[in-house]
């Protein structure tokens, strides 16, 4: 009987490996190679890609800014997304239309919202600067640039954190707050004691989608900055794309993507060992 | 009915009798060609008139257009993805100025240097025939041509009695005093984003200074003229005031428009803005010139080159008939429709001087000097990689992160280290 089932998932197994194993093994064998299509270029350099990009400044800034960019708006997203997935649980008139309302940013296609956030963000003309009245180039000061990024990013995907939290918050059974509030706990000590860890899988699991997505973020920042001013918004994906299909230094970009891949297997490897000691 | 189904099959077997008899006596002879470009400006239907008047003075050829994304960067990366592939699936392609070199390097394009004898080259602009040489062979045809432009209110400049600014100097000094005495006005603005526009702007005033990139295949790109000439960009903005920081996110488009609302009195744009801004309804028809960007004192203006080229895939099936085709739409006559069309400039000097181009396009006609002092941006296969260097360098030189020395060494050292790649 087990045999069988075997065999029925050969095909899936086999097309699998064949979609992920392989680019996965093969962007590893080209980190080892200096290759440059233009050059006709193409030989075994061992680690010396990786010798190089130790010694990159350009990686380091976009590490940098990748970090800072995850960090940032992962915890944005994540707060922000609480107090609204909270809100949206308590029963009000039209909780409906206010439910669909939330989730049109994250219904946007990514590179619209950019170009949108693009235009809000301009100097001269844009609504922001218009709305508190300064005259602030957010997109091209080295410190508004970021934060800037941020700010869409969170605007755009703190809807996808309501969604899944909401799930979690309507599993809690209302006995627990009837049962809470009987014994006297008051709002805070119910969310700190009652919501707060039963909704904690459902978060790790938001922190997992989220984390992966803003490590690995390229479009939002793409098409809103293209990695400026001067790279201070220039992220390990723009500069992997840069090197690979700008440049076509198939070599070094491949590495650069090992890196990525590496780091966004760390960060899935440390979620899911938090998420597995909450289950127990 | 029954009827009526008969009729259909008969009418589906007969067309298919005399399409199969037409492709028994055609098949073997007939090339069809695969044709890839951007976007066609305009109705395309103009464009299909044009092929299919090739197709009708080459009844043995067929051509397929397709046409690739809007994004540069995504059509290079087609060319070069299926190029590096080997595909034969298209046969002419046409290519951004700055990537003939890096193609031709790369062995994807075929050598069509017998289509441009030297005295066929001679009619083409310099800079565009500078552009698609490499190693003294020709590996595409100039199509058509842009280059950046400096963009004017003349009736401002009349208004104070000022004339059109020669210099750097003249345009800050002039700048200065108008947008003193003016509400609301930009003094002058550019394309300040980290990106290739960027690159194209601030050789315009590299160039105008007497300076370069690359030189012989070295590296001259730290020069005292290139670093005068960065410095005099920032000092627009924090020094003269009158550039506004926003150029430092700003492409065509939002200096076009900032322009278009007559709110700047000079900017620095492709010709393509200019047909904008004489529309009906627009802020500034009727009051707008243009002319060759500034220079530097005593020095030549320079203005950065733009356009396509044709050129044919190495791996095409059908490379004899590829010819004819890039031949024909470079040709004066298809140039000459395609600027009356849909105003693409054309790459021929003579047709400058046409009578019907002069009277349907003055302000295309009136572009022959811009044109003639169009440069290339720095012809090798390493310019995709210099780019991308010079962009966040020039980038932080701009935004105040680095000095014009700093970022200027930087990039020097780094191109330093590209030009070595292939030793």
């Amino acid at each position: 009987m087990k045999d069988s089932g075997n065999r029925f998932v050969m095909p899936a197994l086999v097309l699998l490996s064949l979609v992920t194993i392989y680019p996965i093994i093969y962007v590893f064998y080209l980190s080892l190679h200096r290759r440059l299509l233009i050059f006709d270029i193409s030989r075994f350099v061992g680690i010396d890609n990786y010798i190089f990009l130790f010694k990159d400044d350009r990686f380091w800034n976009a590490l940098k800014n990748t970090v800072y960019f995850t960090t940032l708006s992962v915890s944005l997203e994540l707060i922000l997304g609480l107090a609204i997935a909270m809100l949206l649980n308590k029963s009000f008139r039209f909780k409906g239309v206010a439910r669909a309302l939330v989730l049109i940013p994250w219904a946007i296609p990514t590179v619209v919202s950019a170009r949108m956030w693009e235009w809000i963000y301009n100097t001269d003309f844009g609504i922001l600067n218009y709305l508190i009245g300064a005259k602030i180039n957010w997109l091209g000061s080295p410190f508004w640039a970021i934060n800037a990024a941020v700010f869409m990013d969170a605007w755009k995907t703190t809807p996808f954190v309501v969604i899944l939290l909401m799930a979690g918050l309507q599993v809690i059974p209302l006995e627990l707050y009837q049962a809470a509030r009987i014994d006297g706990a008051n709002a805070w000590q119910i969310f700190r004691r009652v919501t707060l860890p039963l909704l904690k899988p459902v978060i790790l699991v938001v922190l997992i989608f989220r984390t992966l997505d803003a490590f690995r973020v390229f479009d939002a920042i793409y098409v809103l900055t293209g990695g400026g001013p001067a790279n201070t918004t220039e992220t390990l994906s723009i500069y992997a794309y840069k090197v690979l299909f700008q440049t076509l230094q198939f070599g070094y970009g491949s590495t650069l993507s090992v890196v990525v891949f590496l780091c966004t297997g760390a960060i899935s490897i440390f979620y899911i060992r938090l998420l597995s000691r909450g289950m127990r | 009915m029954a009827a009526k189904t008969t009729a259909i099959i008969l009418a589906v077997l007969l067309s298919f009798y005399s399409t199969g008899c037409v492709q028994k006596d055609k098949g073997k002879n007939e090339a069809v060609l695969v044709f890839k470009h951007g976007k066609i400006a305009g109705d395309p239907d103009l464009f299909k008139q044009l092929l299919e008047r090739f197709e009708k003075e080459n009844p043995d050829v067929k051509v397929k257009d397709e046409t690739l994304p809007a994004s540069t960067d995504e059509q290079h990366q087609f060319y070069a993805i299926n190029l590096e592939g080997k595909s034969s699936d298209f046969d002419v392609l046409s290519m951004d100025v700055i990537w003939v070199p890096e193609f031709a390097r790369a062995g994807w394009l075929r050598d069509i240097s017998h289509l441009l004898p030297e005295t066929e080259r001679a009619e083409f602009f310099p800079g565009p025939i500078q552009a698609v040489t490499y190693n003294s062979r020709v590996y595409a045809i100039p199509w058509y041509i842009d280059a950046g432009l400096l963009y004017y209110r003349k009736d401002l400049l009349r208004n104070y009695g000022f004339s059109p600014p020669k210099t750097w100097q003249e345009l800050v000094s002039t700048a200065q005093y108008i947008t003193a005495r003016e509400k609301d006005l930009y003094g002058f603005i550019w394309q300040g984003k980290q990106y290739e526009g960027l690159v194209c702007n601030v050789l315009e005033y590299f160039w105008s200074n007497g300076g370069d990139v690359v030189r012989d295949g070295k590296s001259v790109i730290n020069s005292p003229q290139n670093i005068e000439s960065l410095k005099f960009m920032q000092e627009l903005i924090v020094k003269y005031k009158i550039t506004p920081p926003l150029v430092t996110t700003a492409i065509e488009e939002p200096t076009r428009h900032i322009f278009g609302n007559g709110r700047a009195l000079f900017m620095r744009n492709w010709p393509y803005a200019w047909n904008i801004f004489e529309r009906d309804g627009s802020p500034v028809k009727g009051k707008v010139g243009v002319t060759t960007l500034p220079s530097f004192p005593n020095k030549d203006s320079a203005s950065t080159l733009g356009g396509w080229q044709l050129g044919i895939n190495k791996y095409s099936k059908n490379p004899e008939a590829a010819e004819r085709l890039i031949r024909f739409l470079t040709s004066p006559e298809p140039q000459k429709i395609l600027a009356l069309t849909v105003g693409y400039k054309p790459t021929r000097k003579s047709l400058y001087k046409d009578k019907d181009l002069i009277r349907e396009q003055p302000f295309i006609a009136g572009l022959y000097d811009v044109f003639m002092k169009a440069r290339p941006r720095p012809v090798t296969p390493y310019y995709m990689m210099i780019t991308q260097v010079m962009q966040p360098e020039f980038s932080a030189a701009l935004t105040g992160i680095k000095t014009p020395e700093e970022a200027l060494a930087s990039a020097h050292k780094q191109i330093g280290h590209i030009m070595k790649v292939e030793r």
